[in-house]
């Protein structure tokens, strides 16, 4: 009896509770959907629909028909991108923390963050100065006799769009994946080392498979960063093929059509969702394994 | 295996020096303890001779080969951790043959040693368990077998069993020591626990800020510590400075002016009650007269704590004394450890033979 007059008093108070409860997340929820929800939602909507509310699929097939190099093109550079970036942020993590020389790490640890706090436009103007067929680079090259200014070659271009990504992206993901190895208990590598380990074998068999998941997530995130810089492509790129953010500008500011912008946009969307996807089942199936 | 040899090694932590003038040598085949208090220095000489905290004088020989200028990799020296150090992303086995793959070893090389170490350690069947799936006890097993698995030249242990509940602490102190007869590796366990270093060590070497105190067996260390220090770490935690000038206290000596530090343990302090009065013991080198103060129950005994004059004097009794009882303590002369004003360890008539040799002894190692 007693109990089931406590269940019944629970189903006449609960609901009240639960109304309390709803009412304190609404203003969180309502911003969310306000400020990110209904934009994306509405530029999705807008890849897919005519001007008087019909389905489509025509933007999409224009954006294809006229961009499908530069959806390639972006791709590429991504990937390319990114691969470097993995190799050149665990290169630099790995003396961080393996090298025997500790004033040269300390310097190393301090000098790669700079570019944590310098915007993607600045960095994109300064490799422009930089890059180019008689910028500070190749002006050096000549002024110390290795090139004479006939044989300089100008970087702008798909090169120049992967220097500046690698550069800017390198000092964020060497922070997370230094972290994630620093985080890892000394004395581990330690044990390597007395049963006769070099550097490099710990490297590969002690520490990198220790930090698969933030080393993935490292990349991810930077993959997304890099597919949405205008700045970039814009301004270090030669125009044809871009990348798809310049596109995306160009059809709004040229023709006002946000149609094909937004279905451009979604293709965007799709890739990084591809490559979430991929990197998320990576990570259960070695979760799984374990 | 061989022999491990550290001749006046100096080593520390950027200008601040940790360890200084250490000399010690291991047999081959022995394991020595070393014995110390929280930041003496343990856990430094252990790294110092592993290559993980640099050597900045003096030198460390395995058997006939330098290898304070080695790098760690190139030491034969390895380490059993106090936090085991396994890695957590290798099965059992794995983590056991490293060091054999990390040496090129062939597959079917690496695959019987690691079957021989499973059964050493008795962990057979589990070889193909992640480590992170083990009870601590069963972690320390595999660290040690991973230690092993390589035949180091010395093995070292900081404080292997600090991490275990103590239950399975005393069945693994066991287990290692039988291991090392069985095996005969030459090794040097770090701990701060008397009684294990006791039991596990053929001899015991006790560190105090960075210095070897003593080194001897188990039973030297124990019965005739060298230095007040080792007198009080060892457990002789009564502490009287001679001469009182009490009259509560008689020290049966053939120089009674001397200034003395004497140290004796609890339990050899024996208790009289005026109504069991016996007759003053002869032997007794020192005989102080005072009240009972507390008495706690610890089991086997009471600690009774006795008031004299500003001192108090711990002593183990059979029966509960209630406050204030008077009682009379005797130190039998063998029992009682004096030094002089220089720290100098004092022969008494008794034990005048053997504390000379124990002394010897200290001069050889
Ligand atoms: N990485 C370090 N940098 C600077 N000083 C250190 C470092 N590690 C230890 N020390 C100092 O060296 C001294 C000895 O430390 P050590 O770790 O060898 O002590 P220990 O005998 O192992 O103590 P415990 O029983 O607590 O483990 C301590 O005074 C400590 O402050
Ligand atoms: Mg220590």
């Amino acid at each position: 009896m007693c109990w089931l007059l406590e269940v019944n008093m629970r189903q006449t108070t609960s609901p009240n509770l639960l109304k309390h409860r709803l009412w304190l997340i609404v203003p969180a929820a309502l911003m969310v959907g306000i400020f990110f929800l209904y934009p994306l939602g509405f530029s999705l909507y807008s890849a897919i629909t005519l001007d008087d509310g019909g389905f489509t699929l025509s933007h999409l097939n224009k954006a294809f028909d006229l961009y499908s190099k530069d959806i390639l093109f972006t791709i590429i550079i991504v990937l390319v991108s990114v691969a470097i970036l993995a190799v050149l942020s665990i290169t630099i993590a790995a003396l961080i923390t393996l090298s025997p020389f500790r004033s040269l790490t300390k310097t190393l640890g301090f000098l790669y963050r700079l570019p944590l706090f310098i915007p993607f436009i600045v960095t994109a103007q300064m490799m422009r100065t930089f890059l180019a067929k008689n910028g500070l680079m190749n002006n050096a090259f000549v002024a110390s006799g290795l090139l004479t200014p006939m044989d300089t070659v100008s970087f702008l271009g798909w090169s120049g769009i992967i220097i500046t990504f690698v550069w800017k992206q390198l000092a964020f993901s060497t922070l997370l994946i230094s972290g994630a190895m620093a985080a890892l208990d000394e004395s581990q590598i330690r044990a390597a080392r007395n049963l006769g380990a070099s550097r490099l074998s710990i490297l590969f068999q002690i520490i990198l498979p220790q930090i698969t998941s933030t080393l993935g997530v490292a990349m991810v995130l930077s993959i997304v960063t890099m597919m949405s810089v205008l700045s970039v492509p814009l301004m270090i790129g030669t125009g044809s093929p871009t990348m798809m953010t310049a596109d995306m500008a160009f059809r709004i500011n040229s023709y006002g059509d946000y149609h094909v912008a937004n279905a451009l946009g979604l293709v965007s969307y799709c890739i990084c969702a591809g490559l979430a996807w991929f990197y998320l089942r990576q990570n259960l199936k070695e979760k799984g394994a374990n | 295996m061989a022999h491990l040899h550290i001749q006046n090694l100096q080593a520390g932590y950027g200008k601040k020096l940790i360890l200084d003038k250490i000399n010690l040598t291991v047999e081959q085949g022995e394991m020595i303890a070393l014995l110390g208090p929280s930041g003496c220095g343990k856990t430094t000489l252990l790294n110092a001779l592993c290559g993980f905290v640099p050597v900045s004088g003096g030198e460390i020989f395995a058997g006939s080969r330098s290898v304070s200028q080695l790098p760690a990799e190139k030491r034969n020296i390895t380490m059993v951790f106090q936090s085991y150090a396994l890695w957590p992303h290798m099965t059992v086995a794995q983590n056991i043959g490293y060091g054999l793959k990390v040496q090129k070893a062939k597959r079917a090389e690496i695959n019987r040693r690691v079957s021989e170490l499973l059964s050493i350690v008795k962990l057979e069947g589990l070889e193909d368990e992640k480590v992170t799936a083990l009870s601590g006890g069963q972690r320390q097993r595999v660290a040690l077998a991973r230690a092993l698995a390589i035949r180091p030249d010395v093995l070292v242990l900081d404080e292997p069993l600090s991490n275990l509940d103590a239950k399975v602490r005393l069945s693994v102190r066991h287990e290692i020591k039988a291991l090392q007869k069985q095996l005969g590796f030459t090794s040097l366990i770090v701990t701060h626990d008397q009684e294990e270093a006791l039991v596990m060590a053929d001899r015991i070497a006790v560190l105090n800020q960075g210095k070897i105190e003593q080194i001897g067996t188990p039973e030297e260390i124990y019965h005739h510590p060298s230095t007040p220090f080792v007198a009080d770490f060892m457990g002789a935690e009564n502490h009287i400075k001679w001469p009182t000038h009490d009259d509560a206290f008689r020290l049966n000596t053939s120089n009674p002016a001397a200034e003395l530090d004497l140290y004796f343990r609890s339990e050899n302090a024996v208790l009289a009650t005026p109504q069991a009065a016996s007759k003053d013991d002869l032997n007794a080198g020192l005989i102080i007269h005072g009240h009972v103060e507390q008495s706690v129950f610890f089991g086997n005994n009471y600690q009774i704590s006795v008031r004299c004059g500003k001192h108090t004097i711990q002593a183990d009794h059979d029966q509960n004394l209630s406050e204030n009882t008077p009682v009379t303590l005797s130190v039998p002369n063998n029992a009682l450890h004096a030094f002089d004003k220089e720290g100098k360890l004092v022969a008494h008539q008794k034990n005048h033979a053997v504390s000379v040799k124990s002394m010897r002894m200290n001069h050889v190692c």
